[in-house]
């Protein structure tokens, strides 16, 4: 079991170097220079010199590589090329953003989704639920999330007026009274920030979460179909079990299996959601950094928002291999 | 409601004997019902496919207006008898916008599938036949690139190579090639343990002669289902590209920089991220519809089970 651990932890490193490789020669490869984004057309050929010189773009390029590697794992990115701040400080500022946002998008997306899964796949037979279900996951599925949003947009906070239009609220505030321990000392401040994030955090979720709901719905009905077809399922049954002990203790959790193999491929789909969420609700965090280094060409921004994305997916994926052989006995630790 | 384990096998032996005798007695209003049920979705997949492709092929004489005329006396005017669609903010009609948009969509889904196709399959087909070596370097590369979601590789490479067709089918594709390589690997491994392809072994053939003769003819149903279902999300990915800016650059139309440059006007013009939003959804569906009923048809494991489609 350790031996496996470990095994999978050796087969990530050098899959995050390699990810961390491409990121960096795909910047290098870039069309545009940076100084010359950075200062205009204009630009003496001395200030463009000294701008070279200081980003370090005049060094050799392996050990630009090298020290790209050496720095980003220790989430250093360097210092962005618009603004006064390091990469990484920008990158612990927006985290929160986007963590939250995923994190509410997926709960949203499991609750809808696998219940709606389940109920397909049992219903099965009983077309009018099966088949509407179907036609909704099918919805959920086609509709790009950035069109979900605007509608809501345009009917929840234009029309009605309910939900704020842009902004991921006042966040910092709740993580400061959070870590400083004065939650107790200031609760309204707190309750008030706290309604404020949920407020501005509610139709972005709903919209990524709608969305994602639809593939969870999809592969638990698949996962579902697989399982209730297997010979326990029947020996269950013809035991004398109640269908619902059928379902929930023998039918559930071994679905959950299949499903949790996934969740690699899901962190995926829900960060590329998250770009496109943030852009459309015009919310802080990773994703909206990620656009607005690209529009501006800020090299170390992009660098250091992908290589984040990229060190999640992997992690994520790390630990499901670990969760998975804890979980299922019948892996084998090869 | 949970029925219990007895009534439930009763229903289903009641519904599975039932079933060849009712076929012949159901009324004629529930046989249609039946048989629209079954192939309605397919068949209006494909007819939302086909005449997406016509709208493409016949942009220039049936498009009302030029895409790029622009009208200075009906700026960001709604829905019309003029403009069916309304016009954006330089007077242009939204419709015709839509038409030749719909070229790019198309041109980028289909093309972008092939390439992932062309690279992936070999290579999954080899990974899967050969073994050893050669499968695990496949397959870590792979995995390698799965680290990247398709949107994020995307990102990155039309950011790096700029933002035209040409760059975006390339980027897409690319980011669409472990896809296919896993599929093909697994059907691979899986047919190469059949008789015809020991037999054909057996006969002498060489290990290209199999791959070719045995192996692909056997897989490309399957990968035909998986390919229509890869348009939807490489159409997808290419409205999200051109909603970040990223796409083919204005003034050419594209669903996703319409809608993106709608965005600034959905307080007083809702019309133009509602209309592009839409046509980018009915498109996504129709593949998804398609490639979701053929996998149905297929799909030995699924047969059977309720109604096919959506």
């Amino acid at each position: 079991m350790t031996q496996y651990i470990v095994r999978r932890l050796l087969v990530a490193i050098p899959m995050l170097v390699g990810a961390m490789s491409i990121v960096f020669l795909a910047m290098r490869v870039l069309p545009g220079d940076p100084c010359i984004a950075m200062l205009g057309e204009e630009a003496t050929r001395e200030a463009l010199r000294d701008c070279v010189r200081q980003l370090g773009l005049d060094r050799p390029l392996y050990l630009q590589y090298a020290e790209y590697i050496y720095r980003s794992l220790q989430f250093d990115f360097g210092r962005s090329l618009h603004f006064q701040y390091t990469v990484g400080s920008y990158l612990w500022r927006m985290l929160p953003h986007t963590l939250l946002l995923v994190t509410a998008s997926t709960l949203i997306a499991v609750l809808l989704g696998i219940p709606a899964g389940v109920a397909s796949a049992l219903n099965r037979r009983n077309p009018s639920i099966d088949y509407s279900l179907r036609v909704v996951s099918l919805l959920g599925l086609s509709i790009p999330v950035f069109y979900f949003g605007i509608l809501l947009l345009i009917v929840f906070s234009l029309r009605l007026d309910l939900f704020p239009l842009i902004g991921g609220g006042d966040l910092d505030t709740v993580l400061d009274l959070l870590k400083s321990g004065e939650v107790f000392a200031y609760p309204l401040d707190f309750l008030n920030a706290l309604r404020d994030v949920l407020w501005h955090l509610a139709l972005p979720a709903f919209a990524l979460g709608f969305t994602l709901a639809g593939t969870v719905t999809r592969l638990s009905r698949s996962a579902m179909l697989e399982v209730i077809n297997q010979d326990y399922i029947r020996t269950a049954r013809s035991k004398g079990l109640h269908e619902r002990t059928v379902v929930y203790k023998h039918a559930l959790r071994n679905m959950l299996i299949p499903l949790l193999t996934i969740i690699g491929l899901f962190v995926g789909l829900t960060l590329a959601g998250a770009v496109l969420t943030e852009t459309v609700f015009a919310r802080p965090g990773l994703g909206k950094m990620l656009v607005d280094g690209i529009g501006a060409r800020d090299y170390p921004l992009v660098q250091g928002a992908v290589t984040v994305f990229t060190m999640t997916i992997i992690l994520v994926n790390l630990l499901v291999d670990v969760l998975y052989a804890v979980i299922d006995p019948r892996i084998s630790y090869r | 409601m949970p029925l219990t384990g007895k009534r439930k096998r009763n229903s289903e032996a009641v519904a599975l004997a039932a079933e060849p005798k009712t076929a012949g007695v159901v009324s004629g209003l529930s046989r249609t019902w039946h048989l629209a049920r079954k192939y309605l979705p397919v068949g209006s997949g494909m007819t939302i496919v086909a005449l997406l492709m016509l709208a493409a092929i016949a942009a220039p004489w049936i498009s009302p207006y030029s895409p790029s005329a622009q009208y200075t006396d009906a700026v960001l005017r709604g829905p019309s008898q003029r403009y069916l669609l309304g016009t954006d903010m330089y007077g242009r009609d939204l419709l015709s916008r839509l038409i030749w948009g719909t070229r790019i969509s198309l041109e980028v889904g289909v093309s972008a599938v092939i390439l992932g196709f062309l690279i992936g399959v070999p290579l999954g087909v080899i990974a899967g036949y050969l073994g050893g070596t050669i499968e695990a370097a496949i397959m870590r590369l792979t995995g390698l690139w799965l680290a990247f979601h398709l949107l994020l590789l995307a990102l990155i490479i039309v950011t790096a190579l700029g933002g035209t067709l040409m760059n975006e089918i390339i980027a897409i594709g690319i980011g669409l090639i472990p896809n296919f390589i896993r599929l093909a690997r697994g059907l691979a491994l899986s047919l190469k343990a059949s008789e015809y392809v020991i037999a054909g072994r057996a006969a002498g053939g060489g290990n290209l002669y199999i791959m070719f003769r045995h192996l692909f003819p056997n897989m490309i149903s399957t990968l035909v289902v998986v390919a229509s279902l890869d348009v939807a999300s490489a159409i997808r990915t290419e409205a999200g590209l051109s909603f970040l800016g990223l796409g083919v650059p204005p003034p050419t139309a594209s669903w996703g920089n319409i809608l993106s440059e709608g965005r600034e006007y959905i307080q007083c013009c809702p019309w133009l991220t509602a209309f592009s939003g839409l046509a980018i959804m009915v498109a996504v569906l129709a593949f998804n519809v398609i490639g979701d009923a053929l996998r149905d048809l297929l799909d030995p494991r699924l047969r059977g089970e309720g109604a096919p489609g959506p």
